[in-house]
This record gives C-alpha cells, sequence and structure tokens, in this order.
C-alpha cells in the first residue's frame, strides 16, 4: 500500500498500477469475447440475411444441425466456459506473481 | 401397479429419500463434530453452484419456450449461461473481499444507506416471490400431470405439499445435500432423453448430439422449420432477453451468496468453472426435448394450433415422454428429477426471502431491539406467509414459467446488478445514486404494463422479460449523474474500497 498513491478512487477504467491493472486487462479481454460471440453473431446473422454469409451460416450443418442453431445452443455455452477458464488460469497467474513481487519488496 | 401408480410413487421416493438421506448426513456430521466436511471440493462446489441453480424454469420452462419459439428461445440458453461469465469476472472475487455476502448487506455497508438497505431487501423479496410463483406453476404443472386434475387443484395441492415439505425439513433440520441433488436433477433429465433418442432411432449415447438429425427430418419431411433465424421475434427481442438473463444472473441475491460456502476464493472461482459445465450440460440437452416433442406430434400428424400448444409448453418434457410411451417408472423419474429442483428452488427462495424479512426489514428497520427468538418467530411467518401470497399468484399464472423467471431477472438486473456493479468498480458511487437507481430500475423493469399503452416506443424498449438492456445501462448512468451531483461517499468507505476490495496484493 505504501507505493500506492494514498488517494487513489476506485474506477474500472482508471485501474491501479500493479494486480489490479493485470486484472482488469483480463476483465475486459474476457468481456469483449462475452459480447462479441453472444451479440455480434447474433446481429451479424439478422443483417446478412439471404445473402451470402448468411446463407452459409443457415445453410451448413454441424451434427444434423443449422450452423447458427449449432453456435447458438451449443457452442456458445461452451464458450462461456471457455473464457471463465481462460479467465481463472490467468488470475491464477497474476495473483502468484504478485504475492511473490510483493513478498520480496517486504525482504 | 398401473403406469401411473409407478409415476407417483417413484416421485414420492425420491422426495422422502432426500429428507433420509439428509438425516443420515446430520447424524454422522454431529458425531465426527464438524470434521465431516461440508466442503467438498471444486467439482463439489460446482455441482453446488448448479443445483442451487437449476429449477422448473430450467428443466420444464427451457424446453417449453423452445418448443414454441425455437431459435428466438435459444436466447434462454445463452443468457442463462452467460450470465456467470459476468459474474465471475466482475463480482465474485471482489464481493468476497468486500465481505458482505447478501445484496442487502453489500448495500447497506457500501452505500452506508438504511435507506437503500430498505429498498434492496424489498427488491431482493420481490425477486424471490417472482421466482417462486413460476416455480409454484411448474410444480401445479407437474401434480395436475400426474394426478389427471385440473390446473388451479395442481396448484393447491402442490403448494401445500412443498410448503409442508418445507416445514418438515427445517423442524427436522435436515441439511441440504446439493451434490446429491445435483446428481438426481441431471440423472433424471438426461436417462429418459437417451430412451426417448433411442426410441426415435436417433443417436441416444449423446442425444445432445443426436437430436441435431431430428431437426433435419423435421424440415425435410414436415417442412418445420424449426431452426429458422428470428423466425418469432426479432434479433433486438433477442438480444435484449438474452443480456436480460446475463445481468440478473449477475444480480440474483441467491446466486450470490453461494459463492461463499466455498472456504477459498481460489477455490470459489474454480468451482465456478465446474458449476457451468454442470448448467451446460442441462442447457444442451434441454432442446433435444423440445425438438423430439415437435417431431412426435408430426410423426402422429396431429400438430396442435397455437394457443394450444403455449398452454402445454411448460410440460412439454413430460407430455414428450409420455406420448413416446415411456415406461411409468422412467416417466416418475423424469417427473422427480424436476419436482426436485423447483421443491428445492422454493425452499431456498423462501427461506431467504423470510430471512430478509426478518433481519432487513423487522431487525434493521423496525424493530432494532428485536430479541433473536422474537426474529426467530417474525422469520417463521414470513416463510408462511410469503408461501401463501406465491400460491395466490401462482392461481392464475401470467405467463409460461421460463417467461415469470425472466420478469425476476430482469428487475435483478436492472436493480441489483448496477448497484453491485458501481459499488465495486467506482469509489464515487454514493448513497443518493443507489437509491435513485434502484427506483429508476424498478420502473423500467415495469415499464412496458405500466406505460406500453400510452406508449408503443417504451413497451418495444422495454418488453416486460427482457427490459434490462437499456434498463441497466439507464439505472448505471442515472446512479453516476446523481452521485456526482451530490457530495462523495466518505473516505473511509473509499480507502477500503482501494486498499481491501482492489489492493489485497499491493
Amino acid at each position: 500500500m505504501s507505493r500506492q498513491d494514498p488517494r487513489y478512487h476506485v474506477n474500472l477504467f482508471r485501474p491501479k498500477e500493479g494486480h489490479m491493472k493485470d486484472e482488469v486487462l483480463i476483465i475486459l479481454i474476457v468481456l469483449i469475447g462475452w459480447a462479441t460471440l453472444t451479440f455480434g453473431f447474433q446481429v451479424l446473422l439478422a443483417f446478412s440475411r439471404g445473402r451470402g454469409i448468411g446463407d452459409l451460416l443457415t445453410g451448413l450443418t454441424l451434427f444434423g444441425l443449422p450452423l447458427h442453431f449449432w453456435f447458438t445452443g451449443q457452442f456458445l455455452p461452451l464458450w462461456f466456459i471457455i473464457l471463465c477458464l481462460v479467465f481463472n488460469v490467468y488470475i491464477d497467474r497474476i495473483t502468484a506473481y504478485h504475492s511473490r513481487k510483493r513478498d520480496r519488496t517486504y525482504d | 401397479m398401473t403406469d401411473s401408480q409407478w409415476t407417483i410413487g417413484i416421485v414420492i421416493l425420491v422426495l422422502v429419500s432426500f429428507i433420509l438421506v439428509g438425516l443420515k448426513q446430520k447424524a454422522r456430521e454431529s458425531m465426527e463434530y464438524g470434521f465431516g466436511g461440508r466442503y467438498t471440493g471444486r467439482i463439489g462446489g460446482g455441482a453446488a453452484i448448479a443445483s442451487n441453480w437449476m429449477s422448473a424454469a430450467s428443466l420444464m420452462g427451457l424446453a417449453g419456450l423452445i418448443y414454441l419459439n425455437g431459435y428466438q428461445a435459444l436466447a434462454y440458453v445463452a443468457g442463462w449461461t452467460g450470465g456467470y461469465v459476468l459474474l465471475l469476472v466482475l463480482l465474485a472475487s471482489q464481493i468476497r473481499r468486500f465481505g458482505k455476502f447478501t445484496a442487502p448487506d453489500f448495500v447497506g455497508e457500501r452505500y452506508g444507506s438504511p435507506a437503500a438497505r430498505f429498498l434492496t431487501a424489498v427488491i431482493c423479496i420481490a425477486i424471490s416471490v417472482i421466482y417462486c410463483v413460476a416455480q409454484f406453476k411448474g410444480i401445479g404443472m407437474i401434480f395436475s400431470f400426474l394426478f389427471g386434475i385440473d390446473y388451479r387443484h395442481g396448484v393447491i395441492y402442490g403448494g401445500l405439499a412443498v410448503i409442508s415439505y418445507l416445514v418438515l425439513s427445517g423442524a427436522l433440520g435436515v441439511p441440504r445435500n446439493q451434490q446429491l441433488l445435483y446428481f438426481v436433477i441431471i440423472t433424471s433429465f438426461i436417462v429418459p432423453l437417451m430412451w426417448l433418442a433411442h426410441r426415435l432411432g436417433y443417436f441416444w449415447l449423446l442425444p445432445q448430439f443426436g437430436y441435431g438429425e431430428a431437426v433435419s427430418d423435421l424440415s425435410r419431411q414436415f417442412q418445420v422449420d424449426f431452426a429458422a433465424p428470428f423466425g418469432t421475434g426479432s434479433v433486438y427481442e433477442w438480444c435484449a432477453l438474452c443480456f436480460t438473463l446475463m445481468v440478473g444472473t449477475a444480480g440474483l441475491p441467491h446466486v450470490l451468496s453461494r459463492f461463499y460456502t466455498v472456504p477459498n476464493l481460489r477455490d470459489a472461482r474454480w468451482s465456478v468453472v465446474w458449476g457451468l459445465f454442470f448448467i451446460a450440460l442441462v442447457y444442451w440437452s434441454a432442446p433435444a426435448y423440445a425438438v423430439f416433442g415437435k417431431l412426435i406430434e408430426a410423426r402422429m400428424g396431429h400438430v396442435l394450433p397455437p394457443a394450444a400448444a403455449r398452454t402445454m409448453a411448460d410440460i412439454v418434457v413430460l407430455k414428450t415422454a409420455v406420448l413416446a410411451g415411456v415406461p411409468g417408472w422412467l416417466a416418475g423419474v423424469l417427473a422427480a428429477g424436476a419436482l426436485s429442483a423447483a421443491f428445492f428452488t422454493v425452499a431456498g427462495l423462501l427461506m431467504n426471502g423470510a430471512a430478509s424479512v426478518s433481519f432487513d426489514l423487522y431487525y434493521r428497520v423496525f424493530h432494532p431491539q428485536a430479541s433473536e427468538l422474537s426474529r426467530m418467530k417474525v422469520a417463521k411467518g414470513a416463510t408462511l406467509a410469503l408461501g401463501g401470497l406465491v400460491l395466490l399468484l401462482a392461481l392464475n399464472p401470467p405467463g409460461l414459467i421460463a417467461e415469470i423467471t425472466a420478469v425476476a431477472f430482469a428487475l435483478a438486473g436492472n436493480t441489483i446488478f448496477p448497484l453491485l456493479l458501481l459499488g465495486i468498480w467506482w469509489g464515487r458511487a454514493n448513497d443518493d445514486g443507489a437509491v435513485a437507481g434502484m427506483l429508476v430500475g424498478v420502473v423500467c423493469t415495469f415499464a412496458q404494463p405500466l406505460f406500453g399503452s400510452l406508449s408503443p416506443q417504451v413497451a418495444a424498449l422495454f418488453p416486460l422479460t427482457s427490459s434490462a438492456l437499456c434498463g441497466a445501462p439507464l439505472v448505471i448512468l442515472v446512479m453516476i449523474a446523481v452521485s456526482l451531483a451530490t457530495p462523495p461517499p466518505p473516505d473511509e468507505m473509499q480507502r477500503f474500497l482501494a486498499s481491501e476490495v482492489h489492493g489485497h496484493l499491493d
């Protein structure tokens, strides 16, 4: 704490140096991945209907399901699991890194 | 015994066995004096998260809506899984470091305002009641299906059964075995599905993949385009619903408190991954019931008109199994799984709601000198009162199970979620902002019934089940504006946030 600005005010978009900055970085990356594949895909699907990509998305099949149905119904839940997994691995790493660093400064 | 007697017998057997296993577990734990290990590791923690989450909405309502609306209803699948991403990355660790484990406690402490605390408690109770109405509808439909009675009688008998079950397990002091509950729920959902897939001639080992062929067959043989995107609604409606369910998940009071039963933060985070996987197992399977239901109807040559389909949609899982000729005992397994999920969800929500009435309202606001004993009495009375209220509301359910549940999610997403989010991530958010935000959130949630007839735009932007896509950002803006216009929160709280919640490794 001694190294930090004592007047720091918590703000997601202005994180503190150190652990918080690393944490916010991975949070924003995960949120972008979450939003693009969930909502970006639906918007793409809606606006490309009847055109090349749209036909491809509804025309191709995977496990018998049209690609868009498979993507939303089966891949998205899996994608969310992957995002949580990536987040946890990364947080485990930065937690280990910053606690080692902290211990050394105290030494 | 006839088929239906078998079905009822299995259902009773499963419900009684929860009490027996619980009693045995209790005896063993008191013998080992605390070393019996409530903590069951990350996987066990995940199963607890999942069983806490599963309700009649996941096991009955979801398949029903997919059966009715096809692709449009996949917004529920994505929404009810993706919310855990938000919860994990934005709130779970930080709220745990903050150290307050219920929404009213957190709001009361963070914003230092009795008014905000009071409002949060009232909203949490409202969320529990709405959520329970959906569960009661599910219980009522299963009862009317099992006993061949009409819905109103089904819901009365079912409601009385669940309240007596709650009172009985409370009186016996039965601990809830969440891992066993998850095992029962997942087995009872997937084994009948495998049977169905086998019966209909699809790949049955993994019916989650096998049902794909059935979707193709539906469109080839019967011209039912089940998978057509945005057939029954617009892309805005899809995204609004999905977003609402996601932020609602992160704001639901009973989901939040799940993170504090695991002793350390790292295991708590990892158990979310397992929990999400266990939840996804059910959500990968639910569409299969819907598709098989449609297929059986099409093969038998009578496709129901929309109104009739809507009436039976919530029971489509059981009805499909019975139409396909599932043996009585297996139908019983299927019904028992859904019923135990609904029973334990009701138990959890009513007890949470009653604890909130007794602690947050009665003790904190009205009677600060109340004794432990009188608070207990209030809690017991409140359980029964809330149960009665839910029963009354469930007699004329306003929609399908998943739709009613979605309203509870919308309310949570419009009120609790912004308060938690800004409370954790913006030190400047203050009590006035919190109160203003919650009031706006409540108005947003019910904007469609309140102002929908006056302004069609409002009705289109804030659909009752999906109001949080516009609502939650609006509430966040209101909270920011009001907070900036009023004095900042105490320095002490701001320092605590910077040094404890976000500075534990500095």
